[in-house]
């Protein structure tokens, strides 16, 4: 049975994850990649990971929450999420790859769905189950991550018109540019900083020079 | 989310670094040169009430003159075969590297090992008697007097059921230069000596240079030698070597399982080349009253049985049940002006209401531990203070006194409990006997004085539970203990279904025929649907 494939743009997200397949296809036939409902699901990926921080049970919960810290979460969440976008982009452009950056943070966001779903059950499941139930727990968790995991493959395999195991190398590649962006944006951060200290010494010498 | 405990441990130990290191800069403002710090439940060091306070420091010139336990024929004899004047009494002098300290509760006399001296001293635990010097030792085999040679350990035991006054008094000594382990009686004649076994069990080029000894309750005779990692060397009471007690098991570190990986793919022969993977030696020992034998490791890196509990079949009782044993000492190792600093626990002592005590050579501290091993209190430090130490060597408590040798400073440092110490062993002793109610008044007071003091957190919300009050021990052990808030939560939601049940059975019908509706009402819309398209 065919759905009626012009939904609106929110219903998108929840179509694809129930069609790991053909929705993609969908999609793309479709061209119904939307950056606002991305956006909208980078934010709840965000407050989620910060939730299950701050929110998930005490006796479920392993996080360091005694000093609550928001910056490794963004940079664990919002970040990340961009760099895998920017790194997939510039790397599947030299490799035949046919998405454009929105059409891939579009599916990439639209396979987060079912992980951050499963991460809302299972915060209040950490709330109302004992140490002896964790089993619920680790399993809604894999389930979520295995969904998600899946989707994103049949969702890169998609976009960028790839076979399974150049999707897979692909992605693979993805985290090792992910990996050297980070870097050289620590490493420019470090150099602006140095700057910064450069010309912030030269002001005060002038100062001391000229106020005195 | 789910257990990760390495996440979290690292970050406490990261946190607890830093807070290490600001304790050791900040000036000390109480009248002790040490800070009190305890650890919360995350693995942090928190200030904390003291619970011991320095009473007295004392050396060997404090005590001026000792006097030999020989008798005035023996003293002939001695000076005799020595060919030099031996005489009864003797100026003590200060004491030289002593190594071991042992408090004999039965007679409430406090043995030194005087190891540089080559001498034992023994007093009362008050220091009130004179000393007496213990250095020639009769032995009937050869009718000769034999002398220590650098002494390390003393263990004394009673035989209750001797007619002999003085032959009930067993003293063992571990001669370490000597090579021996003499037992002998209250007047220093040896009945019994343990030299190094020719068993063939026994390694071909292994020395026996006795460290620590102990006895237990039958006789048997455990000695600690430093080159033996198998274990202590036991001896049965009429003195044959049997066996090798407790070894301490293997590291597992990064090297321990990348050999074990090359054994099981190499073979045998190509495998032998590799270096055998051994586990720490333990460094020191004591017996308790029930016949466990404690045993600590000195080092700085290991974390593999650090401290065990062993019963008499060897066997580690104090294994968590939970995922990895138990931490003892400070939890991380920080670095401080170019130095390294960490705990070594290098003695222990179980007294007799079975409290433990750590001695951490590294950084001068004792952690007191309850039976459970649920830390009490940390005090001590390194320094050249009242209460500080250089170079501790041993531990030994006795009616709620913590007597700590310093082989370097060649001092006897006596700590005290103070007023909020005995409210927490007041508290936990009671908590121990599973009286959880009559120990929340301790335990409130406790927390009046310190709110920072963890356990007391423990010790309430049991008592709490103990009496039904669900909500008030769940908010007591949050953040506390997770074993305890399982506890009290899962009655709390038992007690809330229970009380809730009505509700929950209107909603869920609600629900049902909510949805029962609803697909009744979408099939007729559909039907009106299908027929106007028609």
């Amino acid at each position: 049975m065919r759905f009626d494939l012009d939904m609106p743009a929110w219903k998108w997200p929840f179509y694809v994850a129930r069609h790991p397949f053909e929705g993609f296809e969908d999609l793309r036939w479709k061209k119904a990649y939307n950056t606002k409902v991305s956006m909208v699901i980078v934010l709840c990926f965000f407050i989620i990971t910060v939730c299950q921080q701050v929110m998930t049970g005490f006796l479920f919960n392993t996080s360091y929450v005694k000093v609550f810290n928001i910056v490794p979460l963004l940079v664990q969440t919002i970040i990340l999420f961009f760099t895998w976008v920017i790194g997939n982009w510039s790397l599947c452009t030299l490799f035949d790859g046919e998405g454009s950056v929105k059409a891939i943070c579009s599916v990439s966001a639209y396979a987060l769905v079912p992980y951050l779903i499963t991460q809302v059950v299972v915060i209040i499941a950490s709330n109302v189950l004992l140490t002896g139930e964790a089993a619920f727990i680790v399993f809604f968790q894999y389930l979520g991550i295995l969904w998600s995991v899946v989707l994103m493959i049949s969702g890169i395999k998609t976009v960028h018109q790839y076979s399974i195991p150049k999707t897979l190398l692909a992605m693979v590649f993805t985290v090792a540019a992910m990996v050297i962006i980070l870097f050289l944006l620590v490493l420019l951060l470090s150099l602006f900083q140095q700057v910064y200290i450069f010309g912030f010494s030269i002001y005060t010498e002038l100062m001391y020079r000229f106020s005195l | 989310m789910i257990l990760v405990p390495t996440m979290k441990k690292i970050a406490a130990s990261a946190v607890s670094a830093i807070m290490a290191v600001s304790m050791l800069c900040s000036s000390a403002f109480a009248d002790q040169p040490y800070e009190g710090y305890n650890y919360d439940w995350w693995g942090d060091p928190v200030p904390s009430q003291t619970g011991y306070v320095v009473d007295r420091v004392v050396t060997g010139l404090d005590f001026g003159v000792g006097k030999r336990y020989n008798s005035e024929a023996q003293l002939k004899e001695i000076s005799e075969q020595t060919g030099k004047e031996v005489p009864a009494e003797e100026v003590i002098e200060e004491f030289k590297e002593p190594q071991d300290l042992f408090i004999d509760r039965q007679t409430n006399s406090l043995y030194i090992v005087d190891s540089g001296n080559n001498r034992i001293l023994v007093t009362d635990v008050e220091y009130k008697n004179q000393f007496i010097i213990m250095d020639y030792f009769y032995n009937p085999e050869t009718k000769k007097y034999e002398t220590l040679k650098n002494p390390h350990g003393i263990f004394v035991r009673h035989d209750n059921n001797s007619l002999n006054e003085n032959e009930s008094t067993m003293i063992y000594i571990a001669d370490y230069d000597n090579n021996r382990v003499i037992g002998c009686y209250a007047d220093g004649t040896i009945f019994q000596t343990f030299t190094r076994p020719s068993d063939e069990f026994y390694g071909a080029e292994v020395t026996f240079q006795p460290n620590k000894v102990v006895v237990d309750v039958a006789g048997n005779v455990y000695v600690n030698i430093l080159s033996i990692t198998d274990g202590a060397v036991m001896f049965a009471p009429d003195g044959s070597f049997s066996n090798y007690f407790g070894a301490n098991r293997v590291e597992q570190t990064a090297q321990a399982i990348a050999n074990k990986f090359w054994r099981t793919i190499l073979s045998r022969e190509a495998a032998a080349s590799f270096i055998q993977a051994v586990p720490m030696e333990f460094n020191n020992f004591d017996i308790d009253d029930d016949g466990f034998i404690y045993t600590v490791t000195q080092s700085k890196s290991a974390t593999t049985d650090i401290f065990k509990k062993m019963n008499p079949a060897g066997e580690n009782i104090l294994i968590n049940l939970g995922y990895s044993d138990y931490t003892y000492g400070d939890m991380a190792s920080y670095y401080y002006k170019n130095q390294t600093y960490g705990s070594q626990i290098t003695d222990v002592d179980v007294d007799e209401n079975g409290t433990i005590r750590l001695l951490d050579f590294g950084n001068g501290r004792i952690f007191e531990y309850t039976d459970e091993c649920d830390l009490l209190f940390i005090y001590g430090g390194k320094g050249n203070q009242k209460g500080l130490f250089t170079n501790v060597t041993a531990i030994e408590a006795y009616n709620s006194i913590v007597y700590v040798l310093d082989s370097r400073k060649n001092s006897i440092t006596t700590f005290k409990r103070t007023e909020f110490g005995d409210i927490v062993h007041e508290a936990m002793s009671l908590y121990n006997l599973g009286k959880y109610e009559e120990a929340s008044g301790p335990w409130q007071e406790v927390l009046t004085r310190d709110s920072n003091y963890w356990f007391a957190y423990i010790g309430l919300g049991n008592a709490e539970l103990s009496q039904g009050n669900y909500s008030e021990a769940m908010n007591y052990f949050y953040r506390n203990s997770r074993a305890g808030y399982n506890r009290a939560f899962k009655q709390y939601r038992m007690q809330f279904v229970r009380d809730n049940f009505n509700v929950f059975m209107i909603i869920i019908l609600v629900v049902i025929i909510a949805l029962i509706v609803l697909s009744k009402l979408r099939k007729h819309f559909k039907k009106k649907k299908a027929g106007g398209t028609k």
